[in-house]
């Protein structure tokens, strides 16, 4: 029998909770092999861009030396260009790399954060310690969050400085759906998303090859979705209509395309081709391709002497084109950004929640 | 001060309920042995009380008036899970960081001079370490901490009998040396005896005793006597658990308002295995403070 003499500490008071900056240490011990891992992986992909871009370096400082930059048509720029052209290859190999990064930062870091201690049972250490659940879940994941960003965010910037002459020479786009979703901005926001969903899946699963599995699903149909539609529905908003254009081809329905017409300013993104009719009304797709027929019969589709669009002019046809500027393209960075920050942020609220009812069933 | 205390408390998990009108109030200073069958709610209770787990009714509170899994409750109590989960991919030094740096109070260099002492040696893994082992570097962990409450599931299942008398020989040095008050769930009847002065018995997730052992054990005796004549005890005595062998019979029975055995019959003194075991096998029988005893215990903290 325990015959017990010594006071008890009641009266002990309470004081702040346990600083985050312990924690620094505690989520390093927990992670450090997805950190590392995940290190290997960003020096490899900033590599692969490094000496990608080598090859392509020279070409394009020949671009520029010619005044390529200002005049296009100039002199050899056309053949220039597309030496520059020939590298695309790799560039696009890294662009794809880079859409993937986000679906393993959520597959080997997201989903295992929280269903591993659920599954091994730790957390019936790591959430009794004096720090508490939600502090210990919510530090972790912020700390987790800022080195997975801040390595999409160099990779995004990596990318932007590899991808530029293909930018200046035309041959890429940053409007267009694979690299306005790589950009400094949008890499990182995706990669937090990506950690956020998978955090918040390995919550509500509790078991982690199920949540992995289900991140890798749910983030890559995300990503496919927004290389295949969601970009362009959002790029859509707001756009600008002009008629004062002079096309050297005419596309009818959703564009998606760089500037191809002049017209607009240079770097625009087009959205959509229509044509108006006499009485100013816009003609159907069926009947603008018919009109397009007739003038391409009548002209021979001759655009270098703005053949086509006299022809619509003098048959009162009028070709429009909307599109968005160059200058939105950070204002459009910028609102895709905020979404998907704002859908990590919910994520992490769900996951909070997640396992508040993981407590309460 | 109660360390512990539920007022119908209740846990369903889907349509198993895990707990069923839990009402008790056990005071500051005990080891308190929580005992009963597998899936009796053992663990319920004690997930409850350290915040892991979130009561479908009922109310509770810890170390007076502190809610369960609170950052206050968190910060004076240290939980000891069954089966000692712990990072099984960190060596005991990482181990001993991590606990460090998740508490503000983390006595480093009591939980290092306890593992040298077991010859935990700091730099192997976790997962490397014997199941004894890791049940002791939790328990290092936990007292490290210097909580005012000890929680331990089921801390005795994967040890030898030596490793058990010396992992109870820990906490009982740290119950003298802190004063600390001690909750650990244990199917190991027979040893109850040596290392707890309270207990609770759960069955079916109902409390069916719960009290000061020594109190429990006065207030029980064996009773021996004819068989012909157990309706007349029955009528006058609580009966827990009664066995009858041809013409003889043995009674265990509660005698809490009564000093004298009725007459004819033979009183003993019951041991706190039998006791628990009777109770065990009639999970009817009860002998709980109840409210009226909770409203006594806490006028008697007052007075004090």
């Amino acid at each position: 029998m325990t015959t017990v003499t010594a006071e008890t500490t009641f009266d002990r008071p309470s004081t702040h909770p346990v600083p985050w900056k312990p924690m620094v240490r505690v989520t390093w011990l927990q992670h450090r092999t997805e950190l590392i891992g995940l290190l290997v992986l960003a020096v490899g992909c900033a590599l692969a861009m490094i000496l990608s871009q080598e090859s392509t370096h020279s070409a394009y400082a020949s671009y520029v030396a010619n005044g390529c930059v200002a005049n296009p048509l100039h002199g050899r720029c056309g053949t220039i260009a597309n030496s520059v052209g020939n590298d695309t290859d790799s560039f696009s190999a890294v662009v794809i790399a880079l859409h993937v990064l986000p679906v393993i930062i959520g597959l080997f870091i997201g989903a295992p954060l929280l269903a591993r201690e659920i599954e091994s049972g730790t957390f019936r250490f790591t959430w009794t310690q004096e720090v508490g659940r939600t502090r210990f879940v919510l530090t972790t994941f912020v700390m987790l969050a800022a080195v997975v960003t801040a390595v999409a965010c160099l990779l995004g910037l990596l990318l932007g400085w590899y991808g530029h002459p293909f930018e200046v020479v035309g041959v890429e786009s940053q409007w267009q759906s694979g690299l306005f979703d790589t950009t400094v901005f949008m890499l990182g926001a995706w990669t937090l998303v990506a950690l956020a969903l998978g955090s918040f899946l390995g919550a509500l699963i509790g078991r982690t090859v199920a949540a992995m599995a289900a991140t890798t699903v749910v983030v890559g149909g995300l990503l496919i979705v927004s290389f295949l539609d969601m970009v362009h529905g959002l790029l859509g908003v707001g756009a600008i209509a002009t008629s004062k254009i002079t096309p050297n081809g005419i596309g009818i329905g959703a564009l998606n395309d760089r500037d191809y017409v002049s017209g607009p300013p240079p770097g625009s993104w087009l959205v959509r081709g229509w044509i108006t009719g006499p009485n100013g009304h816009v003609l159907s797709t069926t009947a603008a391709n018919n009109v397009l027929g007739r003038a391409y019969d009548a002209t021979e589709k001759n655009f270098a002497n703005n053949a086509v669009p006299r022809w619509l002019s003098i048959h009162h046809f009028t070709y429009w084109v909307s599109y968005q500027p160059a200058s939105r393209f950070w204002v459009f960075q910028g609102v895709a950004g905020v979404i998907l920050i704002g859908l990590a942020s919910l994520l992490v609220f769900a996951t909070i929640r997640a396992l508040a009812r993981r407590a309460a069933h | 001060m109660n360390i512990i205390e539920t007022t119908g408390l209740e846990k369903r998990y889907r349509n198993t309920w895990a707990l069923r009108d839990c009402t008790l109030a056990v005071p500051a200073g005990h080891v308190i042995a929580l005992v009963g069958p597998n899936g009796a709610g053992k663990t319920t209770l004690l997930h409850c009380a350290v915040g892991l787990i979130t009561p479908t009714s009922g109310y509770m509170t810890v170390l007076g008036d502190l809610a369960p899994g609170s950052l206050a409750a968190l910060e004076r109590i240290a939980f000891v899970a069954q089966d000692a989960p712990l990072h099984q991919h960190l060596s005991v030094r990482a181990m001993l960081i991590v606990a460090r740096n998740l508490n503000r109070r983390f006595d480093m260099t009591l939980a290092e001079r306890r593992l040298d002492e077991l010859e935990i040696p700091a730099d192997h893994k976790v997962g490397k370490l014997s199941g004894g082992q890791q049940a002791q570097l939790a328990l290092a962990l936990a007292l490290a901490r210097h909580p005012d409450l000890l929680v331990l599931d089921e801390p005795l299942a994967r040890l030898d009998p030596l490793a058990r008398h010396d992992f109870m020989a820990l906490v009982l040095t740290a119950v003298t040396e802190h004063g600390l008050s001690v909750l650990f769930s244990s199917h190991v009847v027979s040893e109850l005896e040596r290392v707890a002065d309270y207990l609770i018995l759960l069955a079916h997730g109902q409390l069916q005793m719960a009290g000061e052992i020594d109190g429990l054990l006065a207030q029980h005796a064996v009773l021996n006597g004819p068989a012909d004549d157990v309706g007349r005890v029955q009528d006058q005595l609580p009966v827990v658990h009664a066995q009858v062998a041809g013409r003889r019979a043995q009674l265990l029975v509660r005698m809490s308002d009564v000093s004298e055995p009725p007459s004819g019959w033979e009183c003993d003194d019951v041991a706190l295995e039998e006791l628990v075991l009777a109770y065990l096998r009639g999970p009817s029988a009860s002998s709980l403070p109840g409210p009226i005893a909770i409203a006594a215990n806490r006028a008697s903290e007052v007075t004090r």
